[in-house]
């Protein structure tokens, strides 16, 4: 069947609501109405109030509430109308939820889930990427899948986990792509990379949209006759050390492309595991593109200017091959 | 303005009617009610005053007044009462065994004590059935007694021991357990244990079962947003939520004048839409007998509770902290009102249900308790340093997650198949 990647994460969360009766949701405006984007559009009908719960605008309320539940042996998945607004709940789910297991043997096994990302000129408070304040965060499992077959498989991972799960789903994919689902149950583990395209020069590791944005560059590349490998994470918390280190020694060329900004962002980390795990194989210098080290611009000639485009990857791919 | 109620012996008729607009809806104005059981009402405020070049904090109001006498309970047996006893003297003579090992160098960082509290913590938490939740604050270590776990587990929490609950990994009462004691560890932020305590009754009752959970906050931590944010969703999710505002009168170094402009804490319940009680949280009597009535109207599915117990934290707020800034005349007012001198006094000279010689043996057992497990506690050793490593996450099937207390009911449906969602406009 052919699904987009909103459809995915839906199918993937009903499903999930059919066949354990203790996975339930919990946020704003996800009942009747369904969602901000309709993610959970007739689940209430389906599941009833019960499982398909509308709360309060109270961020630390819905994630604390998860967390309580979930201590009781249920799966909850706490949507966030927008992941920007994450930052209101940022205590409960770095100090409450993420040291339970470590600190007092308490597995949590809850899902917090909801879209982030820019390009849909949201502005500064709908557009942001906020995965790295929970990369910083042990104990948490971060996904950002970008792909509809592993937005599927990866909510129906995070769910049957047993560890607090954060799951961006990127907005600007949610009904920009479409593929073939297979119609029976699949999961797709989390902590593995996925290998979006092969080539043999220069590989660039990335996830969620900008995965969309290096393949798009790896067109025009290949035309030049230099052929890109695209490594999409799927996971940014735990990383996929041996796949990075992998593409790493194949190509010996790498660049890390991540849509929040710059400074602090996942590309320094992946340049620290490169240097642990493949130093000797790198041929050139460690790339970064990443957006600017600003908020998320407002205005569309202000938000292109802000994220990584086709044709930076295009640049800085020549420049590396050359070196 | 809150109007007050005196005491009346249909306590259960007034606590499920608080907070509640009164019934003449065609008045202009509305009023309110909540009930007080207290049978003293001390007025005064804490002000900060220069004197010379220095600020300090200036206690005004009659702080004459004689000390009020235990208020009957209605629930508690005459066993019950002594049981209850026992746990405040555990409470008050463990937390001076601790500071005796902190002044020995035995404990790692600081000790935090609940001293003119525990009546509050243990009469609180006994009011609690076993297969119900609790989230104790740092005070409420007297809660955990009563929960089941041991004074050697507190102490080793302090002394860092890899035999402590959270095996060296967090001090003081910030361990829990989900399997026997249904505990909730804190985290240092206040008011974050309101929403998770909403949560586990709301877990609770999607596996059919109304259970009560209760948790606690004070006077300063009840100025954090998460504290308003829990308790208004357990009151819109009707969940069986017991929460005990502890106005201590110190939040730290500030006093509760400080913190809130309204007369009584328990007012906030009007604005939740719940019932509020205001108590003495020095009369383990009072505190037993709201937090039962509390529990049973969670357990009937009829929402939370907001219990406001007036005390003093007789202490500072930790061991390196002398609380010279607490002026003189307060602790002299407060120490007259001592809850476990008044609750022995009651048990031993009013109703005569111990004699001094049982009470001096059941003290004798109590200290012996504690210097068993003081022993016990001191001896364990330390963790090994590489244990800091695992256990951030639940990995290799360490926990099986299933629902404690039954399957969750589920709908049933004649169609069960997914429909295709309609199109969302929203920043597409």
């Amino acid at each position: 069947m052919q699904l987009t990647y909103l459809e995915a994460i839906r199918q993937g969360i009903w499903e999930e609501m059919e066949r354990d009766p203790a996975v339930f949701c919990i946020g704003e405006d996800i009942g009747i109405y369904g969602g901000a984007f309709k993610v959970t559009d007739g689940f209430i009908d389906r599941f009833g109030p019960e499982r398909v719960i509308d709360t309060p605008i109270a961020e630390s309320a819905i994630v604390g509430a998860a967390f309580g539940a979930s201590l009781t042996g249920l799966r909850p998945i706490a949507e966030f109308q927008f992941m920007d607004f994450i930052g209101c709940a940022f205590n409960q789910i770095s100090n409450m939820v993420a040291k339970a297991h470590y600190r007092w043997n308490a597995p949590a096994p809850l899902v917090i889930r909801g879209p982030s990302g820019g390009n849909v000129h949201g502005g500064p408070f709908h557009s942001q990427n906020p995965e790295m304040w929970f990369v910083h965060n042990p104990g948490l499992k971060v996904v950002c899948p970008a792909s509809a077959y592993d937005a599927k498989g990866l909510i129906k991972a995070a769910i049957r986990d047993n560890n607090p799960v954060i799951f961006f789903e990127h907005k600007y994919l949610y009904r920009r792509i479409k593929e073939e689902i297979p119609a029976e149950d699949y999961i797709v583990p989390l902590g593995k990379a996925r290998m979006a395209r092969e080539g043999r020069d220069l590989s660039v590791i990335t996830y969620a949209a900008m995965v969309f944005t290096a393949l798009e560059a790896a067109e025009v590349l290949a035309k030049e006759g230099v052929e890109l490998e695209v490594l999409d994470l799927r996971t940014v918390s735990p990383l996929d050390r041996d796949a990075i280190a992998q593409t790493v020694k194949k190509t010996n060329k790498v660049i890390l492309l991540h849509e929040h900004p710059r400074t602090g962002g996942l590309a320094g980390e992946i340049a620290a595991i490169i240097n642990e795990e493949a130093f000797d194989d790198l041929d050139g210098p460690i790339v970064r593109i990443a957006a600017l080290d600003t908020p998320v611009p407002f205005s569309p000639p202000q938000e292109e200017f802000f994220l990584p485009k086709v044709s930076d990857v295009v640049r800085e791919a020549r420049r590396l091959k050359a070196y | 303005m809150a109007k007050k109620k005196k005491p009346t012996n249909k306590i259960q008729r007034s606590i499920s009617r608080t907070s509640r607009p009164s019934e003449n809806l065609n008045s202009a104005h509305r009023t309110y009610t909540i009930p007080d059981w207290r049978l003293e009402r001390p007025q005064f405020s804490v002000k900060q005053i220069h004197v010379g070049d220095e600020v300090r904090y200036e206690v005004t109001g009659d702080l004459s007044a004689p000390v009020p006498p235990i208020r009957e309970s209605k629930y508690l047996t005459k066993q019950q009462h002594i049981e209850l006893y026992r746990w405040m003297l555990l409470n008050r003579k463990m937390e001076a065994a601790l500071e005796n090992l902190y002044k020995q160098s035995k404990v790692v960082g600081g000790v935090y004590f609940g001293l003119g509290q525990e009546a509050c913590s243990c009469a609180s938490a006994y009011a609690l059935k076993k297969e119900e939740w609790l989230g104790p604050m740092i005070r409420n270590q007297g809660s955990l007694l009563v929960r089941g776990f041991a004074p050697s587990d507190i102490m080793m929490q302090y002394m860092a021991k890899a035999g402590s609950p959270t095996k060296g990994r967090d001090a003081s009462s910030h361990f829990g357990d989900i399997d026997e004691h249904n505990v909730v560890a804190p985290i240092s932020t206040l008011g974050d244990l309101i929403p998770v305590l909403a949560g586990v009754a709301l877990g609770a009752r999607l596996q059919g079962k109304n259970i009560a959970v209760m948790t606690y906050i004070g006077d300063g931590g009840q100025s954090t947003g998460v504290t308003y944010e829990g308790l208004n969703f357990a009151a819109v999710q009707n969940l069986g939520l017991v929460l005990f505002v502890e106005n201590n009168l110190w939040g730290y170094s500030t006093p509760s004048d400080m913190q809130f402009r309204v007369k009584d804490l328990a007012e906030r319940a009007i604005a939740y839409g719940i019932p509020g009680v205001i108590i003495d949280g020095t009369d383990a009597c009072q505190v037993y007998d709201a937090a039962h009535e509390a529990c049973e109207r969670a357990r009937r599915g009829e929402g939370p509770t907001l219990i406001e117990a007036k005390m003093m934290r007789m202490k500072g707020h930790a061991i390196h902290d002398a609380a010279e800034y607490v002026p003189k005349p307060l602790f002299d007012y407060w120490k007259k009102r001592d809850c476990v001198a008044r609750f022995k006094n009651y048990i031993v000279n009013v109703t005569k249900w111990l004699t001094p010689d049982q009470d001096r043996q059941l003290i004798e057992d109590v200290d012996k308790q504690l210097e068993n497990d003081r022993d016990f506690a001191v001896n364990s050793p330390m963790p090994e340093p590489g244990t800091a490593a695992p256990g951030a996450y639940c990995e290799n099937g360490c926990h099986e997650i299933k629902p404690k207390y039954g399957v969750p009911t589920v709908r049933r449906a004649n169609n069960t198949t997914l429909k295709r969602s309609e199109a969302a406009v929203h920043l597409e």
